[in-house]
């Protein structure tokens, strides 16, 4: 299954007199892993939401591969775009956690739904019959994300999907986001969390204000401290180790970094 | 320094659960501690702020066995949402941090003191006409703290208190724990976030299961953060550096 | 239009046991009333009282719309079914003393919910939070009346933001009468659901802000009474006694 382009051309939306969206443009090539990052009300979550129909824009045009979103309803976008909302708690219903993973599936009418795989993907097997409100909320959310990824979509856009989970939950979800990307799914995650950005994005897009600031290879960004320092945030711990060892190529994931540290000699600690 | 919490041997079941969510936990908080408790979820550290500030059992239910001593006046708990906790009824921020003081019938002169050292403790003080909905999470959760504060807990538990805070918003939130410990409250925070908790505690407890599986100075327990994980896995032996400073001071040449 | 809306009106300003008497007194003399033309007397006097509260165009509209369903239904009940003698109306033959019934008891209707809303719209949760603590009223009587007020926003936001997470799983809304009725449980229980597990953590971050304490409760900023509008409090009173005491002796007459 691989993904489609979304293509975003002079997207304008506005909240009643405030412009929350000051004319976008933003291309997704299909099977790219983007992030978008920026402050609370730059935009962020108003432009995923143009990409499922949740809000129509009020000039401009959003497509998903040959669809034109604006004849689209939100259930029909959900036939190629799976959304992952940051508040799982808005949608969990189902008697029990598998029944509740297979809701989406069943709306679509599709038959058959790799149900179980995506739940042992995530690690949710052991809690598969419970209700869902018996397990912890960031249990929750990865049992909404579930929901999503079983639906197979084409394009997957995730609103702060690491929010609240722990490390071994956070390495699932980018083991998750990896295949995905693997079998050429288009991903555009928005989080605030830069180590899990360095983890799954290639291209980290900035908003501010309603508008694009800036657009860049995750590589170069994520270790441009001044850039971030702009946006309130810091490099990733990976970058962080990156800059202060001065390791070339300028690595982003975990086991680049490890690898460029391979030949690094260590003090022993004094007892 | 004063003791005001212990626990030995506690367990804790919540009711109508066929397993314990802690098991056989002991652990000291005195005045001035930051113990920050880790563990993957499910493995108690929730449950276990909730023991050793007395909300459970007293409020959700469950049994308690092994020995439980609170010798704090007050405790106060903060969590990761912060609009559940608020009062829904208060039409400015000062009156939301002044609630609690107001309940337990103190003077009006004594209970806006309270709520305007509360929010001078956590830099809020120009939010203090504002609605609390109109804010934003990072704001409110201050807002929160600052409303237990206003009790003056001796004791104040943090359940991942800024799960949904933006960086800046959760560096401001940890950054303040300090000062908050050093006015003379014991602080217990239960997080996954080892990077800022390193940041601030002073002892730090990791839980598996529901037991303690190590205790003591936090760069020997939080050698969980993502900096240690590099190391380790790059041929750094133990103990291993917490943050970028710490690494740059073992590397040879 | 439901639930509270911030203003300066009269009604705003009053006192809540104030704004409260007077829709009650609607609510007691509607069914003191039991002639056409008085019933549409109280409701202009409910229109007064949601103008008096700078709400009459906003109300109006919501207690059209919520009581038109009894209309139709009463209508059809009284006005077409009921009693001799009949007159001819166009196309349909009415009974006169149904078609009466159906204006007493649309009328009531009516201006019971006008008085409801208006109440709702104008008398701050927050203000009548502090009325009661002042009254010393206990706490968990008056959160318990005051959380009721605040819900239905709450509930509205929750509700679309479901709305939105399960179109987005492939739920269609409308359709047919079955999949509509299917679609209730996706849409309703998360609402409820999410509502209750709220709750919970509401009820411990209060009761950490000593909201159970039991002590009586300092009202900061209490709502200013006078002795006008004391006065009219015990006048609507007297005037729902008179009206029913009128009506008692009518009937028994």
């Amino acid at each position: 299954m691989s993904g489609c382009e979304v293509r975003v051309t002079g997207a304008r939306y506005a909240y009643g007199a405030e412009e929350a969206l000051r004319g976008i443009d933003l291309d997704l090539a299909a099977g790219e892993q983007v992030a978008l990052i920026g402050p609370n009300g730059a935009g962020k979550t108003t432009l995923t939401r143009l990409l499922v129909a949740l809000r129509r824009p009020s000039a401009g045009r959003v497509t998903v591969g040959d669809w034109e979103v604006a004849g689209k309803r939100p259930d029909e976008m959900a036939r190629r775009v799976g959304y992952a909302f940051q508040h799982a708690d808005h949608q969990l219903f189902a008697r029990s956690i598998e029944r509740d993973v297979a809701f989406g599936p069943r709306c679509l009418g599709r038959a058959a739904a790799p149900v179980g795989e995506v739940l042992d993907e995530l690690g949710l097997r052991p809690v598969a019959g419970l209700h869902p409100y018996d397990v912890p909320a960031p249990v929750r959310k990865l049992v909404a994300l579930a929901s999503v990824l079983v639906m197979e979509p084409r394009v997957l856009v995730l609103d702060e999907p690491t929010a609240g989970l722990d490390r071994a939950q956070r390495e699932r979800v980018v083991a998750a986001l990896r295949r995905r990307a693997a079998e050429g799914v288009t991903v555009l995650t928005v989080s605030h969390d830069l180590g899990f950005v360095a983890e799954v994005a290639d291209r980290v897009v900035v908003m501010r204000e309603g508008r694009i600031a800036a657009d860049r290879p995750a590589r170069e960004l994520l270790y441009d401290r001044e850039a971030l320092a702009a946006l309130g945030l810091r490099p990733p711990a990976t970058a962080e180790v990156g800059i202060a060892l001065g390791l070339r190529g300028s690595p982003v994931r975990t086991s680049e970094v490890v690898q460029a540290m391979s030949g690094i000699r260590w003090k022993q600690m004094p007892e | 320094m004063t003791r005001l919490v212990t626990l030995e041997g506690a367990t804790f079941t919540y009711p109508g659960a066929d397993r314990p969510a802690i098991a056989g936990v002991s652990l000291e908080l005195a005045a001035g501690d930051v113990l920050v408790v880790t563990g993957n979820a499910g493995a108690g550290a929730s449950t276990l702020l909730l023991v050793a500030t007395g909300f459970a059992p007293r409020v959700v239910g469950g049994t308690l066995t092994g020995t439980r001593r609170i010798d704090a006046r007050r405790c106060g708990v903060v969590f990761a949402r912060p609009w559940t906790q608020l009062t829904g009824l208060c039409p400015t921020v000062r009156d939301e941090i002044a609630f609690g003081p107001a309940s337990q019938g103190l003077p009006a002169e004594t209970v806006l003191g309270a709520a305007e050292r509360a929010m001078a403790l956590l830099r809020i003080a120009h939010l203090a006409r504002r609605e609390p909905t109109q804010l934003s999470g990072g704001e409110l959760q201050r807002v929160v703290v600052a409303a237990v504060l206003a009790v003056e807990p001796e004791v104040l538990a943090l359940d991942d208190p800024a799960a949904e805070l933006d960086p800046e918003a959760a560096d401001a939130l940890y950054d303040v724990l300090p000062a908050i410990a050093a006015a003379g409250t014991a602080i217990i925070v239960a997080t996954p976030d080892l990077e800022r908790a390193a940041r601030v505690a002073t002892r730090a407890l990791a839980l598996a299961a529901g037991r303690v599986v190590a205790v003591g100075a936090p760069a020997d327990v939080l050698s969980g953060t993502e900096v240690a994980a590099m190391a380790r896995a790059a041929g750094c032996p133990p103990p291993y550096p917490l943050d970028v400073p710490a690494l740059l001071r073992r590397v040879g040449q | 239009m439901i639930g509270y809306v911030p203003g300066r009106s009269p009604l705003h300003r009053a006192h809540p046991y104030t704004t409260l008497a007077l829709a009650g007194a609607l609510l007691l003399g509607a069914f003191a009333l039991t002639q056409p033309l008085e019933v549409w007397l109280l409701v202009m006097a409910a229109a007064a009282f949601a103008a008096a509260g700078g709400v009459l165009r906003a109300s109006a509209r919501t207690a059209l719309l919520l009581s038109l369903p009894i209309w139709v239904l009463l209508f059809v009940l009284h006005g077409l079914m009921g009693a001799e003698p009949r007159m001819v109306v166009g196309p349909v033959t009415l009974s006169v003393p149904g078609i009466s019934r159906a204006l007493v008891l649309g009328g009531r209707v009516t201006a019971i919910v006008l008085g409801f809303l208006t109440a709702l719209a104008t008398a701050s949760p927050h203000r009548l939070v502090e009325a009661m603590t002042a009254g010393g009223v206990p706490f968990s009587r008056t959160f318990l009346l005051a959380s009721t007020l605040t819900v239905l926003p709450r509930m509205r936001e929750r509700a679309t933001q479901i709305l939105e997470a399960q179109q987005c799983r492939g739920l269609r809304l409308g359709g047919s009468p079955l999949a509509r009725l299917r679609a209730l449980g996706p849409l309703a229980l998360p609402l409820v659901l999410g509502a209750l597990a709220e709750v919970d953590e509401q009820v411990l971050a209060l009761d950490a802000r000593g909201a159970a304490g039991g002590a009586r409760r300092t009202a900061l900023d209490p709502p200013r009474d006078s002795a006008p509008q004391r006065a009219l409090r015990w006048t609507v009173l007297a005037l729902v006694v008179v009206a029913y005491a009128w009506k008692f002796w009518s009937m028994h007459r």
